[in-house]
């Protein structure tokens, strides 16, 4: 596989490659099907937003990980 | 003529130069790696600090709870949960970020307290609040 799929600016992992797109994208989606999921569930706007944060937080870590071990390039 | 020629030869040969020392790569690499290493802390750190802070909101808008006792609840509701977030990762961080330091502090080669900390004052940070989750957690 070519690497790197994403580049650091920040503390963001940005995609470099087509594969990191595809993987943003994907957390993209979940990120939106999990907030219709939480509205549909919750009593009130602060609900909604206090567990759609914590969705958010924990899809950043996980891409942030996917992100970190994809975006390191092996030139030895 | 011929000797000529190789004294020229001589005089514009030097000593193979290496502009660039191995061991400066390796720091500069150690540097960078510490930084993306240090974001995904970052990030996973942020997962509890948002929960304490929900926590603490929550401590003071409903009488009678506290920080303490809403953590207590939220590890008898979420068992799996509060451990990976306020125990295993927080530790998991310590470890990685401690070893960050090190290779960091070995590669720099006796370097100067101010210079290392400007360097690596983000994984203190990092260490310092995963300690702070889990003294939060342990309470």
């Amino acid at each position: 596989m070519k690497f790197p799929w994403f580049k650091r600016i920040g503390i963001f992992f940005i995609p470099a490659s087509v594969a990191g797109w595809i993987i943003l994208l994907a957390g993209i989606i979940f990120a939106v099907f999990s907030f219709l999921d939480i509205d549909g569930r919750s009593h009130s706007v602060s609900d909604t937003m206090i567990n759609f944060v914590f969705m958010l937080l924990i899809i950043g870590a996980v891409y942030s990980v996917i992100a970190y071990l994809t975006s390191r390039v092996t030139n030895k | 003529m011929e000797k000529e020629n190789f004294e020229k030869k001589l005089e514009k040969m030097t000593k193979p130069e290496m502009p660039q020392l191995k061991h400066e790569d390796m720091l500069a690499d150690a540097i960078i790696n510490a930084k993306d290493q240090s974001v995904v802390s970052w990030w996973w750190l942020s997962v509890p600090l948002f929960i304490i802070m929900m926590l603490l909101m929550r401590s003071f808008y409903m009488p009678g709870t506290s920080l303490i006792s809403n953590i207590h609840e939220l590890a008898g509701k979420q068992k799996y949960m509060s451990l990976i977030f306020f125990l295993v990762s927080p530790i998991v961080l310590i470890v990685v970020n401690l070893l960050i330091i090190r290779r960091i502090y070995y590669l720099s080669g006796n370097p100067k307290p101010v210079n290392f900390l400007e360097t690596v004052w983000f994984n203190v940070l990092i260490i310092l609040l995963s300690f702070l989750i889990l003294i939060i957690y342990s309470l």
